[in-house]
């Protein structure tokens, strides 16, 4: 029997770079097909080239032995492959069930069947033990991860043969990525098939069937087992072996830099308080909707808390006001970094130098000493292209967190907060990215990072503060700190891992 | 005792109008027309004829240009004549604007309506509609396009400007040289009668021809969309005798095109309009020559025909004493003989 | 041109092979190469149809001189456009500003006092649409076309719809005009290049300059790219989008000047549907009307097509119809041949 899915010699350039040379590889019935490697490797750009959202230059792609037509995304839907993208394709304006069923919608003659709609959706929304999320809401209002989800109902809504996921779990925490593999799990047993891309390599034992690994455009390696070692794998993917993923743990010497006092905002963040000390990295873990990010944004004065105070170095920041908190030497990394971090069609150079031109001022701005000052940052991190002068827009989705990361490395900050810094990042760039938090805390920066994988929290913390609801409810010294203990914090005590969606 | 005092400007306009009509006939059919009776003139005036004061609205286009601003400014006086007027004048930025304050005026139910319409065929319905609703419409300049959209009509004639414009022209060059045409705003009637009676009278002046038209370009009535095109059109002709505009107010314009690139001593020029700038420059002398104008006064006529039909009376020295039903103002040929007697009429 | 040496971090995924070169010739700059095609194709047509009077010195000089006003309001504009918004009230402000330095020296003063009196109250009229835009949160689009007619009235109002005579400033005369008379700034020459030719130039390279190496133009740029990003990097996002319809008020103030210097008068109808004028040279340049995205280079050549296209079809005396319908398809057509990539 024909595999359900058959790559042959794909082929994709884009004006001036070769994002795929030639893959191959083949997804068999009811497998979890996982796809693996570095940022930039191709994966997206192998995934879109089968749902149709580009066309290859090259190649052969075979459903079921049939060849596919390219570029056609409704072929590809009708042929049953339901993709969902790294990045977010919903329309903000719409509801949820109208996004879920957009192009596809249900009708009762020529009119659309709303209320079939709403039960429908509504019912997906169940299967995947997301019940609280309101078909009629607007998709607006949901919170990346509950998007997230709305992003899997529609592509549930076809009747899908071939689910592609890249990255979905990239913005869900620990309990939801459970409930998504529960979802995999019976659709697999269905007969359904899914290509599942992550970089979380812990995930390929618990969904994974078989492993294909993608370097430079092309495959490295494929038909792997899910079991292999991920050292293996990592080698694969890097070319070399990642000896140590966690670098030494700071400890903190100096005193304290960022004092938040009480800050509240509800209904998100209620009067939390805490402290980081010079030198120190303190996680901030939690469950997706936990308040956190919300906390940073007062700290940073992009929202005004209702009642509390933020200090820095003993002196109080105006509420409300990001421009005098970076003055007094805060940087965020945000979460979203498309609708908040970048300018997608401006180049790596100028996103990075964009928080810091001041220092490239000489009369009028010196463009030789910013480039070389922002290639400096982004061969830190590894960043792909090398060629800092692209639009960002071009860049695969681990790259875009590099930059908007490089962007607080070029400007050097006392207190640098970090909301999900390695999201979408590859384990290579990660264990870089450590060590880079790892200097600068060693060089004396506060450092606050937000992260839903408590694993790199243990990893690399010297403390660790959990929230639940909008209020801090556990701390803990990163040495003494483990990774269940935090969930079970992180988890308020009558809830199961199933979670409630806040509509924020 | 305005009965007794009927102005004598009005008397003339009258008469002139039938005078105009009769030679300007052959080339304007609607001139055929000029003595019918004025078809409202007895079923209008309801409210005036208690000699109660007579309720007059008159709407017209934003008057940010000098000739329609002289206009506002002549009905305003005419009406102010009057005891037993009572007398509003509204603007409207474009056609629909007007559309709907005519629309609104006419629920007010006024004795009589002036109306300068921004567009004339845009105009006609909601005109049409004050005439089905009672209101006697008095038509000014710009005509509306149905006959049952106005009691009376009174405008220049600008067929005739052109041909003003013609005569003197061909008699100045002598019937040989090259001409330039700016014309007003592209599209609107007044600009294409303009440019007509100007290319018939001279093709009538030159039957050999010897005159060339070497370039006709719209000036927006604006000066400085005028100098622009003059600029350019200096650019690409190395000799022009005579340049023909279409309105003093833009001919400001087009005049300093030409003294910035030092020509003024190879051609004249012409306007349209009687601006005082204009009638001064004529005066004195030199580049600027000439301009044709009909009088922006007609807006005091229209004033004191609606205020007639409103009243049901008519024209006394007409017989019997009616309004009639278009008065075509006659157009005139200022230059410096004759400036002197223009200059009372100029406006700015 | 960067001297990007392509060593990647070594280890990891090699920088993708590619022309290095060609891939820069991507997005803006691409579409500022093919404007320039389309400068040199209309003026080697008009050179062709016109060869006496086209392809001279003298007639470049007036379409740089003619090009001038529409293009300082282009120049505003583009930073305007920057910022993902709109100024429609430039044309206005040229008349209004105009007016109010005209009735500023009427019957008496000096160019200075005109100069002065024109830039300032364009600016005053900016600062009002600065503030509508950046503090009262009013569209751009509707803060501008309020002032489209507010200035429009106000320059009708303030000589009671008159224009006013400005040739006899600090002896001005046609021909060859005194230096800092007013008509010089029209029609005076140095090095036998008109004054306002170099005011424009000044103006183009200033923003240049500004826009591309000045940390105020990065900020204006990333302002329309994204605001919350540019917020959230420390950018002052409302004291930028006030700046630029200041500056856009500024250079207006300069618009009026160059034009009632070649008028010698200030008119109150002037300056009309200038604003189009301005906004279609800045988009046919490549500057997005999304923001995020300005070209100084693209909207100068975009003054200087709609300059070219101007001259041509007058020179050769089209009817307005034809004119219309040409100008519209060379418009398109430019605008078709700078990217392939945005045709649907
Ligand atoms: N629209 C585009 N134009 C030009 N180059 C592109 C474009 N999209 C992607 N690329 C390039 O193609 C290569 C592969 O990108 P792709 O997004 O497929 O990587 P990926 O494996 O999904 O990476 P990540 O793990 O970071 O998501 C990268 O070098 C990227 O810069
Ligand atoms: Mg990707």
């Amino acid at each position: 029997m024909a595999p359900v899915l058959e790559v042959r010699g794909l082929v994709k350039e884009y004006p001036g770079v070769k994002a795929l040379k030639g893959v191959d590889f083949a997804v068999e019935r009811g497998e979890v097909h996982c796809l693996l490697g570095p940022n930039g490797a191709g994966k997206s750009t192998l995934i879109k080239c089968v749902s149709g959202a580009v066309a290859p230059t090259a190649g052969e792609i075979l459903l079921d032995g049939d060849p596919l037509p390219v570029g056609d995304p409704s072929a590809s839907l009708r042929r049953g492959v339901a993709t969902i993208y790294q990045e977010l394709d919903l329309v903000d304006e719409l509801t949820v069930a109208q996004s879920v069923f957009l192009a596809h919608e249900p009708r009762r003659g020529p009119f659309l069947d709303l209320e079939r709609m709403r039960r429908d959706a509504a019912a997906l929304l169940a299967r995947l033990g997301h019940e609280a999320i309101d078909p009629r809401t607007k998709v607006r209002e949901l919170r990346p991860a509950a998007q997230q989800v709305v992003s899997i109902a529609r592509a549930l809504s076809h009747d899908v043969r071939l689910l592609i996921m890249d990255e979905p779990s990239a913005i869900l925490d620990d309990g939801e990525i459970e409930t998504l593999f529960g979802v995999v799990r019976r659709l697999t047993a269905d007969g359904v098939s899914v290509v599942y891309i992550s970089h979380r390599l812990d995930e390929i034992r618990r969904i994974g069937d078989r492993v294909t690994v993608l370097t430079d455009g092309r495959t490295a390696a494929t038909d792997l087992p899910a079991a292999t070692p991920t050292d293996e794998l990592v080698e694969l993917m890097v070319g070399r072996a990642v000896e140590q993923l966690y670098p030494e743990r700071p400890h903190a010497s100096g005193e304290v830099v960022l004092d938040v006092r009480g800050v509240r905002r509800l209904p998100s963040v209620r009067a939390v308080s805490l402290q980081v000390r010079a030198g120190e990295v303190v996680g901030l873990g939690g469950l997706v909707g936990s308040g956190r990010t919300e906390l940073l944004r007062l700290i940073y004065g992009l929202d005004a808390p209702q009642a509390g105070e933020v200090r820095v170095g003993g002196r109080r920041l105006p509420p409300g006001r990001p421009d005098r908190a970076i003055a007094a030497g805060l940087g965020l990394a945000p979460e979203d970094r498309k609708s908040q971090g970048l300018l997608l069609d401006w180049s790596l150079t100028k996103n990075v130098s964009l928080a810091d031109l001041g220092r490239f001022e000489r009369g009028l701005l010196s463009v030789r000493a910013e480039r070389a000052a922002a290639r400096e940052q982004l061969q830190r991190l590894r960043t792909v292209p090398a060629d800092a002068e692209r639009a960002v827009r071009e860049l695969s989705g681990g790259n875009q967190q590099k930059v908007v990361l490089a962007r607080w490395l070029l400007r050097s900050c006392r207190v640098l907060l970090l909301d999900e810094p390695t999201r979408g990042v590859d384990v290579a760039t990660k264990a870089e990215l450590y060590r880079v938090i790892g200097d600068l805390a060693a060089a004396g920066v506060a450092v606050l990072v937000v992260s839903s994988e408590l694993g790199e929290l243990v990893g690399i913390c010297s403390r660790i503060l959990v929230m639940r609801e909008g209020e801090t409810v556990f701390e803990v010294d990163g040495e003494r700190a483990s990774e269940r203990e935090l969930l079970r914090h992180a988890v308020a005590p009558t809830e199961t891992a199933d979670l409630i969606e806040e509509v924020t | 005792m305005s009965m007794m005092r009927l102005p004598a400007a009005l008397a003339v306009a009258a008469l002139l109008a039938v005078g105009a009509a009769a030679c300007g006939g052959d080339s304007d059919d609607d001139g055929a027309t000029a003595t019918q009776a004025a078809a409202g003139a007895t079923t209008g005036g309801e409210g005036g004829g208690a000699g109660g004061p007579v309720s007059i609205v008159a709407s017209v286009p934003p008057t940010d240009h000098g000739w329609l601003g002289a206009i506002s400014k002549n009905a305003q006086a005419a009406a102010d004549e009057f005891d037993d007027v009572d007398f509003r004048l509204l603007e409207a930025a474009d056609a629909d604007s007007q559309a709907q304050q005519i629309e609104q005026v006419i629920s007010d139910r006024p004795d009589a309506l002036v109306v300068l319409p921004q567009d004339g065929a845009a105009l006609t319905p909601v005109a049409q509609r004050a005439e089905a609703a009672g209101i006697p419409v008095v038509n000014v300049d710009r005509l509306f396009t149905a006959p049952d959209a106005a009691t009376a009509t009174i405008l220049g004639d600008n067929y005739q400007i052109g041909v003003l414009a013609a005569d003197y022209i061909a008699r100045r060059l002598d019937c040989r040289g090259n001409v330039v045409e700016i014309q007003g705003l592209a599209g609107i009637s007044v600009t294409e009668e303009r440019t007509r009676g100007f290319v018939d009278e001279l093709r009538k002046a030159c039957p050999d021809g010897g005159i060339d038209i070497v370039a006709r370009q719209p000036g927006d009535f604006n000066p400085d969309t005028g100098l622009r095109v003059m600029e350019t059109i200096l650019q690409a002709q190395d000799r022009i005798d005579a340049v023909y505009t279409h309105d003093d107010d833009m001919a400001q314009g087009v005049v300093q095109a030409i003294r910035n690139a030092g020509r003024d001593d190879e051609m004249f020029l012409t306007g349209v309009g009687g601006s005082q700038d204009a009638m001064e420059q004529i005066k004195e002398g030199g580049l600027y020559e000439a301009t044709f104008l009909y009088n922006p006064n007609m807006a005091a006529s229209a004033v004191n025909m609606a205020r007639l039909i409103a009243l049901g009376e008519g024209f006394p020295e007409l017989v019997p004493p009616e309004v009639p039903r278009q008065i075509i103002v006659p157009a005139a040929t200022v230059t410096s003989e004759n400036v002197e007697q223009y200059e009372q009429y100029a406006f700015n | 041109m960067t001297t990007s040496p392509a060593s990647g971090p070594g280890t990891a995924a090699a920088p993708p092979s590619g022309g290095g070169r060609a891939r820069r010739l991507s997005g803006v700059r691409l579409q500022e190469y093919a404007l320039v095609l389309v400068v040199i194709a209309l003026f080697v047509a008009g050179s062709i149809l016109k060869p006496d009077s086209f392809p001279t010195w003298d007639n470049v000089r007036n379409m740089l001189t003619q090009a001038s006003v529409v293009g300082v309001l282009a120049i505003g504009m583009t930073f305007v456009i920057a910022t993902a918004g709109i100024d429609l009230s430039v044309g206005s402000m040229v008349a209004a500003a105009g007016m109010f330095g005209g009735v500023l020296v009427d019957p008496e003063g000096s160019t200075l006092l005109f100069v002065f009196g024109a830039l300032a109250f364009a600016t005053a009229l900016g600062s009002i649409n600065a503030i509508a835009v950046a503090y009262g949160r009013v569209v751009p689009f509707i803060a501008t076309l309020a002032m489209f007619s507010i200035a429009r009235g106000i320059a009708l109002l303030l000589n009671d719809k008159l224009p006013v005579g400005l040739l006899e400033l600090n002896g001005g005369s046609f021909g060859d005009p005194a230096p800092f008379s007013l008509m010089w700034f029209g029609t005076g020459r140095i090095l036998g290049i008109p004054v306002s030719v170099y005011v424009f130039l000044g103006v183009v390279v200033a923003g240049w300059l500004v826009l591309n190496r000045t940390r105020y133009g990065r900020y204006v740029v990333a302002v329309g790219g994204n605001r919350e990003a540019a917020r959230i990097a420390g950018v002052p996002v409302r004291r930028t989008i006030l700046s630029v319809y200041v500056l856009s008020g500024l250079l207006a103030g300069v618009a009026a000047v160059l034009l009632c210097a070649r008028l010698g008068s200030a008119s109150p109808v002037s300056g009309n549907l200038y604003e189009l004028d301005a906004i279609g040279a800045v988009v046919i340049g490549g500057t997005s009307l999304a923001g995020g995205r300005a070209t100084i280079v693209g909207t100068f050549l975009g003054v200087l097509t709609f300059a070219l296209i101007f001259s041509l079809m007058t020179q050769l005396d089209l009817s307005t119809e034809v004119q219309q319908v040409v100008k519209g398809a060379i418009v398109l057509g430019a605008v078709l041949i700078q990217r392939p990539e945005a045709r649907l």
